[in-house]
């Protein structure tokens, strides 16, 4: 979302997106290595299932303190509203594959897929954001 | 909030955001009675599939001109912290769910819900954010 700066509000945000990032990778080799070699049943299967969600949710958390902490009003502005092309963006193409999926059984998307996709979305709003205040 | 509810921007908002929902009832009716009743394929069927969809895509753009179109400098910000919240508990609730599909065989959840969810998370945050401004 950030790149390379000073400002101290956006380091910290590269800091803990970086270690949330890195738990979310180890979180999920984990489960697929677990549910693959000693597939769990019953609490553990759904606890191990939620483990690489967590540091997503995490990832919302740390995008959330970023708003809170960012000081200078134009890139917290530019940020909320590449933010809102994101979501803008994540429930068009979940609503009209949700309906696709629905009444012509296109192939199936998968529900953790849309975290993903919404930061596509940030990412392309963000950068019309930019060209528009270039 | 009182004075943001009768702007004229938010009356706009109203109008059109009835219609658009009018719109999308009559799309779905349509949607489903057409393929109740006859064998659609191709191109067709696609059409009629993404037509509910349509209507939505019409309420996000609805929603952009309210915030475009609205005056009143703190009930714009207002809405703008509502929908940030409200893209929090979807994207965790959407992957939580997502993970719980792929590892654990919960049953699966209709993309085209993520829409409605994330609009009832918008709502509990215009709940809280109305009590924590009064």
């Amino acid at each position: 979302m950030i790149c390379s700066t000073n400002n101290p509000a956006i380091k910290r945000y590269n800091y803990r997106a970086a270690v949330v990032m890195t738990l979310y990778v180890v979180f999920l080799l984990l489960a697929v290595w677990v549910f693959k070699l000693h597939p769990p049943t019953g609490v553990a299967a759904y606890a191990l299932a939620v483990l690489p969600s967590l540091p997503i949710v995490g990832m919302l958390v740390v995008a959330g303190l970023y708003l809170a902490e960012e000081k200078d009003e134009f890139i917290r502005n530019t940020q909320v509203q590449a933010m809102l092309g994101g979501i803008g963006g994540t429930l068009a193409v979940t609503s009209v594959w949700g309906f696709l999926e629905n009444f012509v059984h296109v192939p199936h998307m998968d529900l953790y897929l849309v975290f993903p996709l919404f930061w596509v979305f940030v990412g392309v709003s963000m950068f019309v954001v930019k060209l528009r205040y270039r | 909030m009182k004075s943001g509810r009768k702007s004229s921007a938010f009356r706009r908002y109203k109008t059109r955001s009835v219609t658009t929902m009018l719109l999308y009832v009559l799309s779905l009716a349509i949607t489903s009675i057409g393929f109740d009743h006859f064998r659609l394929t191709g191109l067709a069927a696609y059409l009629l599939a993404i037509l509910p969809a349509l209507p939505i895509l019409v309420a996000m753009v609805v929603v952009g001109l309210y915030l475009a179109e609205e005056k009143d400098e703190f009930v714009r910000s207002f809405w703008l912290e509502a929908m940030l919240w409200g893209i929090g508990p979807t994207m965790a609730l959407t992957t939580v769910w997502g993970s719980l599909t792929k590892f654990a065989h919960l049953w699966g959840m209709d993309l085209f819900l993520v829409y409605p969810i994330y609009c009832v998370f918008v709502f509990i945050a215009t709940a809280v954010l109305k009590r924590k401004y009064r």
